[in-house]
């Protein structure tokens, strides 16, 4: 009964190929990824594509909470290894209809906490208020305790669907990173002598 | 180790596994109830992604469980029975069978549930409730988008009225009133409501719809409706269960009436005018059922795929469960059957191997525990036998050795005493013969042991030793008849031809018996006489020299002096010479017939012929010669007495009468009046006993010995060889003769002969 390396390898190798999925063109995907700094604060600007399908608008207009969560990393930069991570937030936006007035709610929560709340009246407005970010302050550098150059990435995490028809799995863009930026001088060590 | 112990003792106690299946049972029922009070959850809770994340996994986490537990135990079962471990196979059809059972009904089960669930949920989502909700819903907002034309023309007509009406004079307050009022009733709306911008102004509500405090339109509708946007919006009446449609119409800023000061001077803002129309109660409860409904149904179509999913996992999660239940009862009573087989049958190989202090440790309650606690007792009892065999076994050896030194001591004394030592089987076999027996026989050991007493002594001379030797002699004898043995003793003195020189042996042949009373062979002791009997003979010729110089020297007197007499008468003419003469002569010749008769009687015992056997009439032959003693001695009475079967006795007659006729000699005259002389024959185990028996006064110890030495007189007459011709006699028939005190007084002369 003692399975050959091969044939472990091979099964494990079928499981990944059948559970693996390509991403297309069409999928959910950010873009416009730029960071801006104000003072210490780490200001975003993104946008979500191809996020807000008919599944989405479908259940949004069915009454039922709808929520995109945004994760964002601040790292900092290495050549020949992989980035540090030095922060980590989280975005996450709930839509819900009101059947009543017709309109949507529209809750923004940094790290878990309540920072944003409006109303959206169609769903244009709405799609914009889910996808469509300017300027969150998504992070506040510390000072580092030596000289490099920083970059933020950001995913967004849209629900989730079953596969094989009962194993739930998460839907989710790719990361994607920002270009390479330098945090103020005031934030880096002294350059040694 | 404590716990694990514990928990495997625990694992075999039935009222544990009782209390997992009822905690399973619970947690199902648990399970079951969470799910039923889930409607009651609410809907934020059920709504959180991460909450339902994790419930999803951890449904999904348990079904592996189970499904690894029960892969588990299918390829533990699988790996046993491929090692051919005992109970593998039984375990196996037991399994096979309660899963077979269970496996096709909870396969029909979990399909049809399945497909039961998905059919309900398709025909929920794609029945006409969809489209009727659909179409209500539809009804609904149609319903709430003409309340909200309505009043929104309502706002513009009021808007249109109260032109010209500065709303920032406090003045005209009062007209803005009235004529609000006045519109009130002629557009038929409910509310009617006047905002500078977002300021309030004044408003107006028909008393008859019952709402205790004006609406609150909200900020951000009278900002929106100031920038000129055409608002709508609904809202629930205080005091009321009736829901108010409100519609806004914008105007341009009011007229400056310069009724205040600059400072109070606001900046120019829209005319604002919300109208509003009531919807009644019922209708609101409809339309808000509707709208759930409605919202309820979409709900249902969005969440259909985990829903499917859920129910799935649900269905999976049982089904997986009963077949894990169903292996696992059959494993376990599979188990119950083959480990108390297993310890048996390790236990059974551990004790075949010597592990006699092996115990089978397995709780049993039922016929396996009989079986395991007799294992156990079978156990005991083989330690306790072989501790047993094992102390009687050194004990033995310890014996044995004891033996070996006793029986080599044995063998060295038989080997060196002076006698000859032989013995034999039941059947003749001689197994032993020692070194004297040997030389007295002239052989070698292996022309002796190991063959039967006639083959090894197969020549005429030896052969007499063999006939002592014959088994037949006791064939008759019953086991135990120790008596019969007992008389089967004999002692013989044998005169053997051994290579051309006479040898003389005394035989002693005893029995061999066992404690049972069983005869194992016999012993026979060889006493070699020769040298004894030669001494004896050279005693006896000397004693017989002397007898015989002194019988000669009697008569040799009288001789002598009859002739000195004559010789004198003659030499002196004596008158009396021929009387002298005559006397003399007279004397001579009695004396000289006396000497030749002496001489006659030597010449007799001297040429004593071999005995001539025949069958002899023992009970005639001695009833004639008692005849000869009967009335010859006044007082001392003759009498016999034979037992029948002496008549087979093969001797000579002649011979035996004149033994006879020597022994009642001696026996009458030494017994005095009263007395009596017996003569008595009795047949013994092949040989004939003669007994003749005297009261008279007995014989000495010591003349016992010299009795039948030949010119041995205690009467200090006669020629002294009646007794030696009479021992003479016995030995050349091969027979003994033995003379002991009678009892209770005088002597008995035991003449024992052979019957054949």
């Amino acid at each position: 009964m003692r399975l050959t390396r091969v044939t472990s390898l091979s099964i494990a190798l079928a499981i990944a190929l059948a559970t693996a999925v390509p991403s297309r063109a069409d999928d959910p995907q950010i873009h416009g990824l730029k960071v801006q700094l104000d003072g210490r604060r780490v200001m975003v600007d993104f946008v979500l594509t191809d996020a807000f399908d008919d599944d989405l608008v479908e259940r949004v207009g069915s009454g039922l909470p709808t929520s995109i969560v945004y994760e964002l990393e601040l790292l900092r930069d290495r050549k020949r290894w992989f980035d540090r991570p030095l922060q980590r937030s989280s975005v996450q936006v709930v839509a819900m209809f009101d059947a009543l007035a017709r309109e949507y709610l529209v809750n923004y929560k940094l790290d878990g906490k309540l920072v944003e709340s409006r109303m959206a009246r169609d769903l244009d407005e709405l799609r914009e208020a889910m996808t469509e970010f300017d300027k969150i302050p998504a992070f506040t550098l510390e000072p580092l305790r030596r000289r490099s150059r920083l970059l933020v990435k950001v995913r967004a995490l849209l629900g989730s669907r079953t596969l094989f028809s009962f194993i739930p799995t998460r839907v989710n863009t790719e990361w994607r990173e920002s270009r390479k930026f330098v945090p103020p001088d005031d934030l880096m060590p002294p350059p040694s002598p | 180790m404590a716990f694990k112990d514990r928990l495997r003792r625990h694992r075999k106690d039935n009222r544990f596994i009782v209390g997992i299946l009822a905690g399973l049972l619970a947690v199902l029922v648990g399970l079951f109830y969470l799910i039923q009070r889930g409607r009651d959850v609410p809907e934020t809770l059920l709504n959180n992604q991460v909450l339902l994340f994790v419930l999803w996994y951890a449904n999904i986490v348990l079904i592996l469980t189970i499904l690894f537990v029960l892969l588990r135990n299918l390829l533990k079962l699988a790996i046993e029975r491929r090692h051919r471990i005992l109970g593998s196979k039984f375990k196996t059809k037991l399994v096979a069978t309660y899963i077979g059972l269970v496996l096709i009904p909870v396969l029909l089960v979990f399909v049809y549930a399945t497909e039961l669930i998905q059919g309900t949920v398709d025909r929920w989502i794609n029945a006409p409730v969809g489209s009727v909700l659909a179409e209500s819903y539809q009804v609904v907002e149609g319903l709430y988008g003409r309340l909200e034309e309505e009043s929104r023309e309502d706002a513009e007509r009021a808007l249109a009225a109260i032109q010209g009406i500065d709303l920032r004079d406090p003045s005209q307050r009062p007209e803005l009133g009235r004529r609000l009022q006045s519109l009130l009733g002629e557009l038929g709306a409910d509310y009617l409501a006047v905002y500078d911008g977002t300021e309030f102004v004044h408003g107006v509500v028909d008393p008859r719809t019952g709402i205790t405090d004006l609406p609150e339109p909200g900020r951000r509708l009278l900002t929106a409706a100031a920038a000129g946007e055409p608002v709508v919006r609904r809202l629930d009446a205080e005091g009321t269960e009736a829901r108010l449609v409100l519609a806004g119409a914008t105007g341009p800023p009011p007229a400056d009436g310069g009724g205040e000061s600059a400072e109070d001077q606001q900046p120019p803002g829209a005319t604002v005018v919300l109208a509003g129309v009531l919807l009644d109660s019922d209708l609101v409860r409809v339309a808000d059922d509707l709208v759930e409904a409605h919202l309820r149904h979409r709900q249902v179509v969005v969440q259909k795929e985990p829903l499917e999913a859920s129910h799935l996992l649900l269905f999976l999660l049982v089904t997986l469960l009963i077949l894990l239940a169903s292996s696992w009862v059959g494993l376990y009573l599979a188990r119950r059957v083959t480990v108390p087989i297993q310890a048996l049958a390790e236990g059974t190989e551990r004790v075949g191997r010597g592990e006699l202090d092996h115990r089978v440790e397995v709780e049993a309650d039922d016929e396996l525990g009989v079986l395991v606690r007799s294992f156990n007792r079978m156990t005991g009892e083989i330690k306790r036998n072989r501790e047993l065999i094992e102390r009687s076994n050194r004990e033995l050896v310890e014996a044995n050795a004891r033996l070996a030194e006793e029986r080599a001591l044995a063998a060295a004394v038989i080997d060196n005493v002076a006698a000859g030592v032989i013995a034999s089987d039941r059947d003749g076999h001689i197994l032993t013969c020692n070194g004297a027996a040997l030389a007295m026989l002239r052989q070698s050991a292996d022309e002796v042991v190991g063959r039967r007493a006639h083959d090894a002594w197969c020549d005429p001379e030896r052969a007499q030793l063999a006939e002592l030797l014959d088994p037949l002699a006791d064939d008759g004898a019953p086991a135990g008849a120790t008596g019969a043995f007992e008389r089967s003793r004999l002692t013989r003195e044998l005169h053997l031809m051994l290579e051309g020189e006479w040898k003389s042996f005394e035989v002693k042949v005893t029995p061999m018996v066992t404690p049972t009373g069983d005869l194992r062979g016999r012993v026979m002791v060889l006493e070699d006489l020769t040298q004894l009997i030669k001494a004896q003979q050279l005693a006896a010729w000397n004693e017989a020299a002397r007898r015989i110089a002194h019988e000669i020297k009697n008569p040799l007197t009288p001789i002598r002096l009859s002739a000195e007499r004559i010789l004198q008468k003659y030499r002196r003419n004596d008158p009396d010479l021929g009387e002298a003469l005559e006397a003399g002569v007279e004397i001579l010749l009695r004396e000289v017939e006396a000497m030749q008769a002496m001489v006659d009687e030597f010449s007799r015992y001297a040429r004593m012929p071999r005995p001539q056997p025949q069958k002899v009439d023992l009970d005639g032959l001695i009833h004639e010669t008692l005849r000869l003693y009967r009335g010859l001695k006044p007082g001392v009475q003759v009498a016999s007495e034979i037992e029948p079967g002496t008549s087979e006795l093969m001797a000579d007659p002649e011979q035996l009468k004149r033994a006879l006729i020597n022994l009642l000699d001696n026996a009458i005259e030494a017994t005095d009046a009263p007395g009596e002389v017996r003569v008595v024959a009795e047949a013994r185990n092949g040989h004939v006993e003669i007994h003749v028996s005297d009261t008279g006064q007995g014989i000495p110890a010591e003349v016992k010995d010299k009795l039948f030495l030949p010119y041995y007189s205690t009467k200090g007459r006669g020629t002294g060889l009646g007794l030696a011709i009479v021992h003479r006699i016995v030995s050349d028939h091969r027979g003994r003769i033995r003379v002991e005190d009678n009892q209770p007084r005088g002597t008995v002369f035991t003449v024992e002969l052979p019957m054949r």
